[in-house]
């Protein structure tokens, strides 16, 4: 009997549970795509030279973590249909059903609807993995093919996951109807969330913030004792002291509340605290800004604390903006009758208003991970195209050689081996080479050898002839050089403005061999790899041989190009054996490096794939959360909103109003989270191009990143729309009578 | 006296061919200006059906309805909506005050709706609510005042408008009998004092005893007309309940 009772409602009440298989249809989908990539199964065309177990294991952890968050939404969505149906439930227990057996009915029902879900989410599962294939293969640089193939383990292991988390969130379901009274299940339907304002959240995430602000007052002290100079241009000087004031203001104020509780409304501290957060974003912002203008003294840790404090900051300015866009409206309201008493807008605000009340902590909830979700989307090109731009830079032999001095003291255990065993095992595997180049890199003076300061590491020079066997190699033309002259060759990381500095500064240079001048053709740009120059300098001389014949040699490189790429296994092995000779750190202090273009690329475009699906999937199951959370919100209220629009059709509003209010209501409902996101993510994004612009400008182009900027938010737009029409159509159609 | 309201042969048909019932088969009467009109009747005798047709929420299925000599069944239904706010002022039993706005804010909607100009919108809410005795709870939100308060804001939202005709559906039925009085007083001076055409449908004696003139249905036709005329209300109470022990809906009251 109870069966037959589960299959008709479960058939009836389809339409009730659209929602819930949507969006649970949505999850399995993603799940299933991301996760066939690292099914055993799976086999894609990636050629020999590659090898694709790496990537397996990162996505299949990326992958399960990220769709722990799922869980939430499985849950919510859960709970909005136990809501949906609480008077169906009353109705049942009065008949004289015991409550735990309507709690599994209704555990049965879901699981069918869940199970319907499975169904379809793999099968679009399936067809949304061919696009990740797509991805994958054009990552490696490959034709593409579709193919259908379903993954026993994959299918399994989406099965084994969803089910298991059905039985979770069923499980506390039907402990949630045992325990619910009749009586309130039967007025459920009118009933609101508790309201917010007698919540302990915001008076938690005060004390909070004003903790961190008292961490910041600490910093600003520490930065103006320990960094502070008196000869800082203006704006520098503001800095310092405004990241010392601006937090003197926030916990005065803070205090002045707390001695005149009773005259000051709650609401004024927010106020202020609202303002201090939102000055103290741009003046955290200015440190790393006027720290790479100015060259100030403030090293990389407090320049990642000043990224946290931006981040603390727009936290809160989003956590007190939407606690306050009620009173603010509120406020508007009262302040400007024209615009109360006119028309519809007296509903309008009353719906705003007591739904903002209610929700603001989920609506704050909302807006912090959208922020997230699309500095994500656009982080992940930006980290991606950095990774593979440096790739290209770095990868630019088959066989690289290098070594380092660092941490040599004596001048006799300077790296100065040829490196023979590569020669020994590229003929032994028959491995043909096109270009073989083995040179020093010297010293301009001997004397340098002892300075081993990180900011003013010496530069190492190259020979001529070692320099032009190189261009050769990456087919360039060839350079040549007057007697006593010399040029320099130049990092792409390296900024045009430092580059002219440098030149300006550097006309002539002294060397153990005499003075030297600098030539008409003072830099070149084209990239010849990371490991030509020394640590921490981004500039290599070029000088005429018979002057680096008389100059002390401090590293020995060996650069390769073979006639065809190296396979995957043999450059391995040859890893192996090299690193069993040259170990990474020799006893003599030298450091020895090999890379071969075939591990680099397969790695790196193994990290970077995990690196960008990873960001993406990430991205884009929060970006599902936070819009079906949205939308389910005010589906949620169907029921109250179809009285409150019955009463406004009898009071004789037309339908065309009805219609206005209702797109006017989730414009608000929609606009206020999306809108407040966009302009936190765009400073978090903005500080963020800003402290890698350098990297940006090298490995990208930002001509490139503002497309893939323009492309993701292309895609976002998309998907808001349609989340946003939906619901729309949806609304619309339960507040119809 | 001129008429204001006056329906012609109204028929009401629900169900398709094979299966049609009979909701209203045949009324006519007319409403003068100024009149208190009761409507009486048992459950399914029509009642209801025949307030949402002259209230245009519901059409005819044959028959007219004149208001002040517009025929209200042929209005373009696009305008319908407009009609309804500038003619009709409208008291319900479950009083469809809205529950995010306060007393005041649920009256000035009233109004807004309207495109009353902003600056006249508060003069006239307090001065209704002088009338009403409802001043003192102005700033409250509906679920924190009692069912004859709200009632009687209902009955300030539905007048303020001056319409031309206030349709009032079993307004005392959430109402304990204390309350019914204080509002039905209420109604009573709206008719007297402000000269409002009132059409009130309900099922109770009493309720109806307050009315000029009651209407009885019985299956979709009007069964009696009854005048109050210079009877005092309990000689007319007692004819009322005479009328409905005819009909044989009201024994219950005689027993």
């Amino acid at each position: 009997m109870y069966a037959k009772l589960v299959f008709r409602n479960a058939k009836q009440s389809v339409k009730d549970y659209l929602v819930y298989i949507v969006t649970m249809t949505i999850c399995v989908t993603l799940f299933y795509a991301f996760l066939s990539i690292s099914s055993s199964y799976y086999s894609p065309d990636i050629g020999s030279e590659y090898d694709f177990t790496l990537l397996s294991d990162g996505m299949k952890i990326a992958i399960c973590m990220i769709t722990l968050l799922l869980l939430f939404l499985i849950r919510f969505v859960n709970h909005y249909m136990l809501r949906r149906k609480q008077k169906e439930f009353a109705v049942q227990s009065i008949m004289g059903m015991e409550q735990k057996t309507i709690g599994r009915i209704f555990f049965a029902e879901t699981l069918i609807m869940g199970m319907f879900s499975i169904l379809i989410g793999i099968f679009c599962g399936v067809f949304c993995s061919q696009f990740i294939t797509a991805m994958l293969l054009t990552a490696y640089g490959k034709p593409y093919e579709i193919s259908w193939t379903l993954f026993p383990d994959t299918v399994l292991l989406t099965v084994v996951f969803f089910v298991a988390s059905f039985f979770v969130v069923g499980i506390f379901n039907t402990r949630t109807i045992q325990k619910t009274k009749i009586i309130d299940m039967l007025s459920a339907e009118k009933e609101n969330e508790p309201e917010l304002k007698k919540s302990r959240f915001i008076p938690v995430v005060v004390i909070l913030f004003l903790m961190f602000t008292l961490w910041e007052l600490f910093s600003g002290i520490q930065n103006v004792r320990f960094y502070y100079d008196s000869r800082f241009v203006f704006p520098v000087k503001i800095m310092y002291w405004g990241n010392i004031l601006l937090p003197v203001v926030t916990l005065g104020w803070a205090a002045l509340w707390m001695l005149k509780k009773k005259k000051i409304a709650f609401q004024k501290l927010i106020d202020g605290l609202l303002i201090c957060s939102v000055l103290h974003v741009f003046l955290a912002a200015s440190v790393p800004a006027l720290t790479n203008q100015y060259y100030l003294p403030l090293h990389g840790g407090i320049l990642n604390q000043y990224l946290v404090f931006v981040l603390i900051d727009l936290l809160f300015f989003i956590c007190a903006l939407i606690y306050l866009a009620s009173s603010l409206i509120v406020a508007w309201k009262v302040k400007s009758p024209e615009h109360r008493y006119k028309g519809e807008n007296l509903f309008f605000f009353g719906q705003i208003i007591s739904k903002l009340n209610t929700t603001s902590k989920t609506m704050t909830l909302i807006c912090i991970t959208l922020v997230l979700a699309i500095f994500m989307f656009i982080a992940a090109p930006i980290l991606t195209g950095w990774a593979s731009g440096y790739l290209d830079m770095r990868s630019m032999y088959d066989v690289q050689v290098y070594s380092r001095y660092n941490n040599v003291y004596e001048e006799e255990n300077l790296p100065q081996d040829s490196y023979e065993i590569i020669t020994e095992f590229l003929t032994e595997h028959k491995i043909d080479t096109v270009y073989d180049c083995t040179f020093n890199l010297y010293l301009s003076e001997k004397d340098d050898f002892h300075n081993r300061q990180k900011y003013d590491f010496p530069i190492v020079a190259i020979s001529l002839s070692d320099y032009n066997t190189i261009r050769e190699m990456l087919g360039y033309e060839q350079i040549s050089l007057e007697e006593d002259e010399f040029t320099t060759q130049w990092k792409a990381i390296a900024t045009e403005e430092e580059r002219d500095n440098f030149l300006k500064e550097h006309t002539s240079i002294m060397t153990d061999a005499g003075e030297l001048t600098l030539s008409g053709q003072s830099y070149y740009e084209d990239p010849i790899g990371e490991t030509a120059y020394n640590s921490y300098t981004n500039v290599l001389y070029v000088l005429p041989d018979n002057i680096c014949e008389k100059l002390l040699p401090v590293i020995k490189n060996r650069y390769i190009t073979t006639t065809e790429n190296i396979s995957y296994e043999n450059a391995r092995k040859l890893e192996k054996l090299f690193t069993e000779k040259y170990p990474e750190q020799a006893e003599t202090g030298a450091i020895y490096g090999v890379r071969f273009s075939t591990l680099q690329i397969n790695s790196s475009i193994a990290n970077n794939f995990i690196l960008q699906t990873a960001m993406i999937y990430g991205a884009v199951v929060l970006m599902v959360i936070c819009l079906t959370v949205l939308s389910l919100q005010q589906l949620l209220d169907a029921g109250q909103y179809k009285y409150r629009f019955s009463v406004l059709r009898k009071l004789g509003v037309e339908e065309k109003h009805i219609g206005k209010l209702i797109l006017q209501q989730l414009s608000v409902w929609f606009g206020l989270p999306i809108i407040t996101a966009i302009i936190v993510a765009a400073v978090v994004i903005a500080y963020f191009i800003q402290t890698i612009s350098a990297e940006i400008s090298a490995y990208i182009g930002f001509g490139a990143l503002m497309l893939q900027i323009g492309a993701t938010m292309g895609i976002l737009a998309i998907l808001l729309i349609c989340y946003f029409i939906s619901t729309w159509i949806i609304f619309r159609r339960s507040v119809n009578p | 006296m001129n008429t204001i309201l006056k329906l012609e042969h109204i028929q009401k048909y629900y169900g398709n061919e094979g299966n049609i019932t009979k909701a209203i088969k045949d009324i006519s009467f007319s409403v003068e200006a100024g009149e208190f009109l009761g409507i009486m009747g048992a459950s399914g005798s029509g009642k209801t059906t025949l307030l949402n047709c002259i209230s245009t929420i519901d059409t005819v299925s044959a028959g007219h309805i004149f208001l002040e000599g517009t025929d209200i069944t042929e209005i373009n239904p696009k305008s319908l909506a407009r009609f309804r706010r500038e003619n009709l002022g409208f008291v319900f039993q479950d009083f469809n005050l809205l529950d995010t706005l306060t007393i005041s804010e649920n009256i000035a909607l009233a109004l807004a709706i309207n495109k009353v100009p902003a600056g006249s919108v508060e003069p006239r809410i307090l001065d209704i609510a002088g009338k009403l005795n409802i001043s003192d709870i102005l700033n409250k939100y509906p679920y924190q005042v009692s069912g004859g308060q709200k009632q009687r804001c209902a009955c300030a939202r539905a007048i303020i408008n001056n319409p031309k005709l206030l349709l009032a559906d079993e307004p005392t039925g959430a109402l304990d009998s204390h309350s019914s009085q204080m509002l039905l007083s209420t109604i009573q001076s709206i008719n007297e004092q402000l000269r409002a055409t009132i059409l009130m449908v309900t099922h109770d004696a009493f309720t109806a005893s307050y009315a000029s003139r009651i209407l009885f249905l019985k299956d979709g036709e009007i069964f009696m007309e009854l005048r109050k005329g210079n009877d005092s209300r309990s000689d007319f109470f007692d004819k009322i309940l005479n009328v409905l022990t005819m009909i044989g809906g009201g024994q219950s009251h005689v027993c």
